[in-house]
């Protein structure tokens, strides 16, 4: 309580406190867009329980905002990102110093996107590379800086223990088996996947594709999951019972589903099956590609329909993703191709042979919400709270909970012809803004 | 008494909401002379709150300079939870205006020790000078705060066992368990409210006409606490036309000429202008309870009642406007006729003066103290 003797005639000037009073807005809480202030602050980088912080702190923020009836939403999450801006990250280059450099202008690039937390995408490739630059892909959001952008919640390794006949556009020739958790060990590198019993540092590796039918894989996802790293099934021909086997073990996760798997057979259901409950396993989270090439929108009206809430929209985009549109060299490690980009859609040089995307986030999540008839919400749902969930962050990213770190994308709706678009007016990234659209609105 | 009649409950939320701000505005508050506002809880304040949150952000009144205290607070339910006042509070008012946390007070129900929270809360309100307006709703047994009938008229703030009604009443914030509904609250007493400057009360909706009635028509009464607003010298009640089912249609058609009149007259039922600036401060002494007698011991005791009435009379500030009656001066006073005769040239008289009288018979003194 105030003390009674308060002293009206000396105000003094407040202190800068570093709070944000967000007013006028509609939050995405749960399934809903709730008319709600919201106040963050920079100093602690996380959203406040503003009614405590009144009575107890007795103060009130530096800055109250005015968004006029948009909709702030908590800051997307994407899953599979093999590069942005030029950059890919499964690229080995003589100078480790540019390598991290070069992801930490890819931060400051990406979270212009609304993207403020991601999972770092390594495709199949050499033991080498993978010693060389899963140091550089780790959890980046230690320090808590606004301006370093995209935050790394660790990367994700998609392969090299894939099954020959789902490479996609992976090189067949470093995918390898493994037999015993030795075989992880020496392709990635043990301090790369074992944490370290002197340091409270998490390990680089968060997440690991790998086909569960292939070797001693199925085994070893328990030893996976006990270090934190989800297992994600994928690149596999794994039957409905292999599949299902492995989530028994412990897989919470499928790769761009349909995309890399045996399809759908009624007399087999494939990797697909374990998203019904026959077996009354936990289902689990899945992710899905919506540039509207990887998959036909029905499909993945009909992927969130069998399990909403494991949905996570995905772009699997490459490293030309944000750049113009042309010609751009690129190799698997196999050879040296050049991928022509003409808008999201990237083809291998003269042929129709899809390489990967190109598309950002937010385009996925407006397809997605014209496609399926979702609601806003949900559909936001797909790249915040339901990827959190997925990476064991829920409560601190993917939420606009009170504790939860104040990683903000403020959206706009505009409406054209029946199509409903959300636009990333602003991002906020730990409380404090990164970014701010300018008009008319600058392609990326 | 003014007693405001509008036609529905959102003219009359809209009427008190722009009441409460001309008062501010005209008051014209300072960090050193804050506007002092006592503030409910409760169904009938809602539409009040909501339009004073809309003018506040269409930019027609500003909270900075306002001093809230509320009336009242559940004892030991946590002070964020869901159904306490404190939340009450910032979701409908405070969390949308600029008043500041530190001219923000209410009543601590976990506090360590709830009579030092009451004493302290007594003292505050006396330390900024007094409440300038209390707003108030009523309950359907006519409670003001949680006075709930039978409460002395004289109470100040302090812990109190709430009725079974209100208990029953509340548990429906509380999903219908009642063991998880407060038993005990701590609320500011009659006394409290009606040392304000002005009390302000609405009372809105069929289910609270009786309470009404026994407000205005009839006398004051413990066991209809709202009623004790008749000794306030600036109460405004204003209410919708179905809280009014209970009254006389005289007395709704009296009230109602009274404001026609006024109004034609190009004459508001307005304060006092002292009344409507506050004090000047910090010269005015606060308002105090002044007893015009004397008593040995500041509280009352077998030994020495006061009587209630005189208190609440004397109450408030009267002497901060016009008094008519004047009392006469000193030198008017009759003397004895007995006195203007020179003593000197006289033999002691037969009949004793009084005065004399008492010295023989000193017995005498004590039947007559008895008797006083």
């Amino acid at each position: 309580m105030p003390s009674a003797d308060r002293d009206y005639d000396t105000p003094s000037p407040l202190p800068e406190n570093g709070m944000t009073k967000l007013t006028n807005c509609r939050l995405v809480r749960g399934d809903r867009l709730v008319w709600d202030d919201i106040w963050i602050s920079s100093a602690t980088g996380k959203i406040l329980r503003s009614q405590a912080t009144f009575y107890d702190e007795l103060i009130l923020p530096d800055k109250t905002i005015d968004l006029s009836g948009r909709i702030v939403s908590p800051g997307f999450i994407e899953c599979q990102l093999n590069g942005a801006f030029g950059f890919n990250f499964s690229t080995l280059l003589d100078d480790e110093d540019q390598y991290g450099e070069n992801v930490r202008e890819l931060n400051r690039k990406l979270v212009q996107t609304g993207v403020t937390s991601y999972v770092p995408t390594v495709t199949s490739q050499t033991a080498d590379l993978y010693r060389k630059v899963l140091p550089h892909l780790g959890p980046s959001g230690g320090s808590r800086v606004a301006t370093d952008g995209a935050e790394s919640l660790g990367a994700h390794v998609e392969g090299p223990f894939l099954n020959p006949g789902k490479n996609g556009v992976h090189n067949k020739q470093v995918l390898r088996q493994a037999s015993s958790f030795a075989d992880l060990e020496d392709m990635y590198g043990a301090t790369n996947i074992n944490p370290s019993p002197f340091s409270s540092n998490p390990i680089p590796i968060k997440m690991l594709t790998a086909a569960p039918e292939l070797g001693n894989m199925t085994q070893l996802i328990p030893e996976v999951c006990a270090r934190g790293i989800v297992y994600s099934i994928g690149h596999s021909e794994a039957t409905y019972e292999e599949a299902s086997a492995a989530v028994a073990a412990g897989a919470t996760m499928i790769t761009h589903l349909f995309n890399a798997m045996r399809p759908l057979h009624h007399r087999n259901p494939g990797i697909f099956g374990v998203l019904g409950i026959a077996e009354s396993l936990p289902r689990p989270f899945f992710g899905v590609i919506a540039d509207g090439i990887h998959l036909h929108p029905t499909t993945v009206k009909i992927a969130w329909n069998a399990h909403p809430e494991g949905f996570i929209l995905v772009t699997d985009a490459m490293h030309m993703a944000g750049l113009p549109d042309g010609t751009y060299p690129w190799t698997n490690g196999e050879g040296e191709f050049f991928i022509t980009k003409k808008g999201a859609v990237l083809l291998l040089e003269g042929s129709d042979t899809i390489a990967g995307s190109s598309i950002t986030l937010i385009d996925c999540v407006n397809n997605f919400l014209n496609w399926s008839g979702a609601t806003i919400p949900q559909a936001i749902k797909a790249v915040t709270t339901t990827p959190a969930a997925m990476l064991h962050v829920q409560g601190t990213k993917g939420s606009l909970d009170a504790g939860a770190d104040a990683d903000l994308v403020i959206l706009s709706e505009e409406n054209t012809d029946g199509r409903t678009t959300l636009v990333v007016d602003e991002v906020w990234k730990f409380g404090a803004k990164v970014f701010k659209r300018h008009a008319p609105p600058a392609s990326i | 008494m003014r007693l405001i009649i509008r036609d529905d409950a959102d003219a009359a939320s809209s009427y008190v909401a722009n009441y409460i701000i001309d008062r501010i505005k005209h008051f014209a508050p300072t960090p050193a002379h804050p506007f002092v506002l006592g503030l409910p809880t409760g169904s009938s304040p809602l539409g009040v709150y909501k339009n004073l949150v809309e003018k506040y952000k269409a930019g027609e009144i500003s909270f900075e300079n306002v001093v809230t205290f509320n009336m009242d607070e559940y004892i030991g339910i946590p002070r964020d939870h869901p159904e306490s006042y404190h939340s009450f509070m910032w979701k409908h008012f405070f969390s949308h205006v600029n008043i500041h946390p530190n001219n923000v007070n209410i009543l601590n129900g976990n506090a360590p020790d709830l009579e030092a929270e009451c004493v302290g809360y007594e003292a505050k309100i006396k330390a900024v000078g007094g409440i300038d307006l209390f707003l108030a709703g009523i309950g359907e047994d006519g409670h003001i705060a949680f006075n709930e009938p039978g409460s002395s008229l004289a109470s100040r703030t302090r812990v109190k066992t709430l009725a079974y009604d209100t208990i029953l009443a509340n548990s429906r914030f509380f999903d219908n368990d009642l063991d998880k509904v407060p038993k005990m609250a701590l609320t500011v007493g009659v006394q409290t409210v009606l040392e304000a400057r002005e009390v302000v009360v609405i009372i809105l909706g069929a289910r609270k006409a009786l309470a009404l009635q026994r407000c205005i028509e009839q006398g004051v009464n413990h066991m209809w606490t709202l009623s004790s607003l008749q000794l306030h010298p600036h109460p405004m009640i204003v209410c919708d036309e179905d809280a009014t089912l209970e009254l006389q249609v005289k007395t709704v058609k009296y009230f109602k000429s009274i404001e026609k009149v006024a109004l034609a007259q190009g004459f508001q039922q307005i304060l006092p202008s002292k009344i409507r600036t506050g004090p000047p401060r910090p010269a005015a002494p606060e308002p105090q309870t002044v007893l015009a007698v004397e008593v040995q011991s500041s509280s009352p005791t077998i030994d020495s009642p006061q009587p209630t009435t005189s208190r609440l009379l004397q109450a408030t500030p009267a002497t901060e406007y016009p008094v008519r009656s004047v009392s006469p001066e000193i030198d008017f006073i009759p003397d004895r006729m007995g006195s203007r005769i020179p003593e000197l040239h006289f033999a002691p008289r037969l009949t004793p003066s009084p005065e004399m009288q008492k010295q023989k018979q000193i017995p005498a003194t004590r039947v007559n103290a008895v008797g006083a």
